[in-house]
């Protein structure tokens, strides 16, 4: 009976508590947000590491989730609504487009176009005409790489054919060094970094000194922006504050990355991953989108045939957002 | 086991007509199987609306097989992926026959060989696959040796398995006939491991593909995995389907051609 008595004062108890009119104050909830980025954690993703470490995502009342996956697996996901935001490169969202994909740039990050064409120094590839007649090694026969390897070809007049081109999957870094090709389309900022530290002697042309093509960029669905435009500018706000913090002190960026990096990468190669991602980042006009890059791009693909009819840019990428 | 007619009176006609009828019926399995197919995944695009960039509707991918192969693009992609299964199912089987009857036949090689091979199926082809590109550069070479790895384990296996089938009986008994080596591999070993040889080669006519496919993803030059990539790249997603069924009517086709095969060359067992 005593036993019984407690019980009911404990629900009684509880029912009065539970019915009490003041409750305690608490937070606004972060709404949480999936951000797409391209295959493997990397110090490429420094700035996006930075702003969460000093919580400039919180800030905006965004709790991010990085998820790792290729590029042309987060368009789709994207386009589907199942993500909301994955970071991408130009040319993928002129051809996710041209299939119909609700998908649209929101972003400037990169600057440059990172795509280049590496070679030992010992052959003397020092311009694009070097390259006539030369094997040269590329993932496949698209992407990124392809694309970039196209631009400067048409943007030195040089035939489709001046070189011999073959797939090598993502091995330039090995075929270069084993000399199973005389060059390789490679990232500007990544293979000949970890070649030089590994002690070869290369030239790189870099595309982006030939062609201004439009490159990598924060991307989301047309349904974001017309439902939720707030949390468009937040990530945007907060990624443009993590790149602006890791231009000006890369050390702490470097430090703030690895623990997203598993395994954790050599710090010092990492250092000069990002020192040469920094200056393919640097801008006087950070976030913003330049037309005329985006008419280049959208010339190259319809030249290659990755797409068949012109598609409307201006639905393509929006400056919007990163307005003054 | 024939049954006796003990009244010698005739067979009635129901099991003549019985006969026919479940033929007409296994013939409509196939294309009433096809529909019902087709009528769920099209289902699934109306139920769940999904865009045709997720899952293209089976007229959409209809479609553009006719346009890759009206432009080519389906049939030169094909026929580089067929070259590499096959060239790939017969360098494995070649190797994986040679091998296993070595094995089969000798302790010796076997306890010396055995851990080494049951070892390197534990490594995955796709993780040793951009090595192969880089030694062996990335043309119809480097994709080949993918899929004889992938192809030479079954039908190893199985060819071990067939050759100690071979009843001890029978061994004796061609010794007593003074059967030679040769004689005794002809006329006893091969046929006898016939049919655990051809039951390994058609589980390696389907694996032989999925390994063309690896190395095309890998080292995409040319063939249906480099058209899935390129395809997937453009966000065709009809034709990454068109692409994959041509992989499946590889697949079903040589598939089919072994079970041809089989039934012309163990004929003698029935």
């Amino acid at each position: 009976m005593r036993k019984l008595l407690t019980l009911i004062f404990t629900a009684a108890l509880a029912v009065a508590c539970a019915g009490s009119p003041t409750p305690a104050p608490t937070a606004a909830p972060l709404t949480h947000v999936k951000l797409a980025m391209g295959y493997i954690p990397d110090i490429q993703f420094a700035p996006f590491y930075v702003a969460e470490a000093k919580g400039y995502f919180a800030e905006q009342g965004i709790e991010i989730e990085f998820v790792t996956m290729f590029e042309n697996d987060a368009v789709p996901l994207v386009g589907a609504n199942e993500l909301q935001f994955a970071n991408v490169s130009a040319e993928q969202i002129i051809q996710a487009r041209a299939q119909g994909l609700p998908v649209v740039y929101v972003m400037k990050w990169w600057e440059q176009y990172p795509v280049a064409i590496a070679s030992k120094a010992e052959l003397g590839i020092k311009t694009p005409a070097d390259l006539a007649g030369r094997k040269v090694g590329l993932p496949g026969l698209y992407g990124a790489s392809y694309i970039g390897w196209q631009a400067l070809l048409n943007a030195e007049g040089l035939p489709d054919d001046a070189a011999q081109l073959e797939s090598i999957g993502f091995t330039q870094a090995e075929a270069i060094s084993a000399g199973t090709v005389d060059a390789a389309v490679v990232y500007a900022n990544n293979e000949p970094v970890k070649l030089a530290a590994a002690g070869e002697q290369l030239n790189v042309i870099v595309v982006a000194d030939y062609a201004q093509l439009a490159s990598n960029g924060l991307v989301t669905n047309e349904q974001t922006i017309k439902f939720h435009p707030e949390l468009v500018k937040g990530m945007i706000t907060a990624a443009l504050k993590g790149l602006a913090d890791t231009i000006a002190n890369p050390d702490e960026a470097v430090q703030l990355s690895l623990k997203h990096i598993d395994p954790a990468p050599d710090a010092a190669i990492a250092r000069k991953v990002l020192d040469a991602s920094i200056e393919m980042w640097k801008t006087d006009s950070p976030g913003v989108s330049d037309k005329a890059r985006w008419e280049v791009t959208h010339a190259v693909l319809l030249d290659m045939g990755l797409i068949t009819s012109p598609i409307d840019l201006e639905q393509a990428f929006t400056n919007e957002f990163v307005k003054p | 086991m024939a049954v006796a007619n003990p009244l010698n009176t005739p067979i009635p006609s129901e099991p003549n007509f019985k006969p026919r009828s479940l033929r007409a019926h296994r013939l409509l399995l196939l294309p009433v199987s096809l529909a019902v197919m087709l009528l769920v995944w099209q289902s699934a695009i109306w139920i769940n609306g999904f865009p045709a960039f997720i899952l293209p509707p089976p007229a959409r991918v209809w479609q553009r097989m006719i346009i890759a192969l009206s432009d080519g693009t389906l049939l030169r992609h094909t026929a580089i992926t067929l070259s590499e299964s096959l060239g790939g199912l017969a360098v494995g089987l070649a190797v994986a026959a040679a091998l296993g009857y070595l094995l089969a036949r000798s302790r010796t090689v076997e306890r010396l060989l055995a851990p080494y091979i049951v070892a390197s199926q534990s490594v995955p082809v796709v993780a040793i696959a951009p090595l192969l590109i880089i030694w062996f550069g990335s043309g119809l070479t480097s994709k080949v040796l993918i899929c004889a790895l992938i192809v030479f384990f079954p039908v190893l296996i199985n060819v071990i398995v067939g050759v100690r089938s071979v009843e001890p009986d029978l061994r004796d008994l061609m010794r007593t006939l003074r059967a030679n080596r040769w004689q005794l591999f002809f006329h006893l070993e091969l046929p006898a491991a016939m049919p655990m040889l051809l039951g390994g080669l058609k589980i390696g006519a389907t694996l032989s593909v999925i390994g063309a496919v690896v190395g095309e993803f890998v080292g995409p030059n040319n063939g249906l995995g480099s058209l899935i990539t390129a395809a997937r790249n453009q966000f065709d997603t009809a034709l990454v389907f068109v692409a994959v069924i041509a992989l499946i009517a590889i697949a079903m086709g040589m598939y089919g051609t072994v079970a041809l095969l089989e039934k012309i060359l163990l004929a003698w067992k029935d």
